[in-house]
């Protein structure tokens, strides 16, 4: 019985892990289906784009830039500005990243630009690791009460509150650049066919650029909600979550960056809610068994294509 | 004066070499088809000449340009366009999306060129806003050829625009060929079953083992016994 009241509440850190790794994904599913090849340096976009906004926010601390906390969360105005500029820069970054290495791979294949995204990945950390040591840094040490919903049964904290909001909002801005503007319907177009976006016209370069900036921003994004929600980071910080970012995106349907938004909250919710039965360590098996259920199943994933 | 000259080119696929000094002409708002066997290299003629694969030897020009090592992107904007034979929509794509695509290279407002697609092809007119994937054969042609015309070309590649498709269907894709044609648009199509082709043409080819065999009327081809036995089935 004690198990079963804890389910309410365990929902709710499922969906706020969810949302992270949700964002996540939307980023690994575009690479996939654009660019064709599983960037395994998404986590560590993810953990850059976490440091940048560190990197910032003790600047602008620094610079005697206000850094009260809103309201009711644990940061301020000096923080969300770093937030922001945190997305921008590590999408630049990025963009720097495909035109120094992947572009020049372009061709090589999907295997070539899976290793040399490994390469990435532990170049990018090792980076992070050089600049601030493996030791973890805190956004803020305050301690922020939860509110209680004595209706549903759950305490929530209002940066968490924030973190879903983020998400959500986030989802709704890729929803609608995906189908309403030019360079989301050719990435769309892309996706389904790179030869034939070519010969169409389409100027694939351009929109391989937008695919990587749209990626990475949501990684940066999802690194710094990551950062908040645990109060810490750590260089690690994306590697670690990346096998449940996969196990979303398998789960979806790889390619379908709709699949990766259904299949990361789907990811986050059974992991947190798997320990009302089991230990926490067992969490990452749990995005395993699902991964390798859905594999055996129906491989192209919940929202996939037949194709 | 001629649209699009093909000078003896030598293409293929790395070293293999499949087509061996080919040479094909395309006159302004001509229909020209390129007939011959499975494997006599049509498609990769169709591919040589939209900047898909470099030819090892020879030249290819089009509209007064020397298009030889251009890439398909900066062909299109030169005033042609290529309808592959098979994967030429995009299927997640809505019927307007696909034709939006095709005028992605456009920054003015393009919604009369679509108005003009749809009434070229008025069964899309009535289906703009389904996705293509969810379409019939027939249908994703007439899409993937209003797809291709939405830049104004003055030449348009089909690549086999009837194949896998009831005999019916073909015709009406060749109707609404002959109507794209009045228009003012040159047409150069391979087809392996040729004889609906090779009625509408000014002119026509027979490409066989990667060679130039017959360049005639397309009358003509229709008429001459040796090519109906070996290449249109009797």
């Amino acid at each position: 019985m004690t198990t079963l009241a804890h389910i309410p509440q365990l929902l709710v850190y499922g969906v706020i892990s969810g949302s992270i790794i949700s964002l996540g994904g939307i980023g690994v599913s575009l690479t996939y289906s654009i660019l064709g090849f599983s960037n395994f340096a998404h986590g560590d976009f993810m953990a850059l784009g976490a440091y940048i906004a560190l990197g910032l926010f003790t600047l602008f601390t620094g610079l005697g830039i206000p850094s009260a906390p809103f309201g009711p969360l644990s940061f301020g105005f000096g923080f969300i500005l770093a937030f922001i500029l945190a997305i921008g820069l590590t999408a630049l970054a990025v963009i720097i990243i495909d035109r120094l290495l992947f572009r020049q791979l372009r061709r090589s294949g999907p295997i070539i630009l899976m290793m040399s995204s490994i390469g990435v990945a532990l170049g990018l950390r090792n980076i992070l690791q050089f600049f601030w040591s493996p030791q973890p840094h805190y956004y803020s040490q305050a301690i922020q009460p939860a509110v209680s919903v004595t209706a549903l049964n759950i305490r929530i904290k209002p940066d968490q509150v924030f973190i879903i909001l983020v998400a959500i909002v986030l989802v709704v801005l890729v929803h609608a650049f995906m189908r309403y503007t030019k360079m989301g319907k050719a990435m769309r177009a892309m996706a389904d066919n790179a030869t034939l976006a070519q010969v169409t016209g389409i100027n694939t370069d351009r929109v391989i650029i937008w695919t990587w900036a749209i990626g990475a921003g949501l990684a940066a994004t999802a690194g710094i909600l990551a950062g908040i929600e645990n109060k810490f980071i750590t260089p690690e910080l994306g590697w670690q979550m990346l096998l449940s970012i996969f196990a979303g995106v398998v789960l979806g349907g790889i390619g379908n960056p709709y699949g990766a938004i259904l299949g990361g909250m789907v990811i986050g919710i059974s992991e947190e809610v798997s320990t009302a039965f089991i230990s926490t360590g067992y969490k990452p098996a749990v995005a395993f068994v699902i991964m390798i259920i859905m594999l055996l199943v129906k491989p192209t994933g919940l929202l996939g294509r037949k194709d | 004066m001629s649209l699009l000259t093909v000078e003896k080119v030598t293409s293929g696929y790395g070293d293999m070499e499949v087509l061996h000094d080919v040479s094909i002409e395309v006159k302004p708002q001509e229909i020209v088809t390129i007939i011959g066997p499975n494997g006599a290299g049509k498609s990769t003629l169709m591919k040589t000449i939209f900047g898909l694969l470099k030819p090892i030897l020879g030249q290819i020009q089009f509209a007064d340009h020397e298009i030889t090592s251009l890439s398909p992107d900066r062909i299109v904007r030169l005033g042609m366009a290529y309808v592959p034979q098979v994967e030429n929509v995009f299927p997640s794509l809505t019927v307007r999306e696909n034709l939006e695509m095709g005028a992605f290279i456009r920054n003015d407002d393009f919604s009369d060129r679509i108005s003009e697609m749809f009434e070229l092809f008025p069964v899309l007119g009535r289906r703009g806003r389904q996705q293509v994937g969810k379409m019939s054969g027939g249908e994703r042609q007439m899409v993937a050829m209003a797809r291709a015309l939405m830049l104004n070309p003055q030449l348009i590649l089909l690549d086999e625009p009837s194949a896998a498709l009831a005999p019916n269907l073909a015709e009406v894709i060749f109707e609404r060929i002959t109507a794209v044609n009045e228009t003012g648009v040159a047409i150069l199509i391979v087809e392996q079953n040729a004889k609906q082709s090779l009625s509408l043409s000014d002119r026509g080819y027979v490409l066989a083992g990667g060679r130039n065999r017959f360049a005639e009327t397309g009358e003509n081809l229709l008429a001459n016994e040796e090519i109906g036995q070996l290449y249109l089935g009797g």
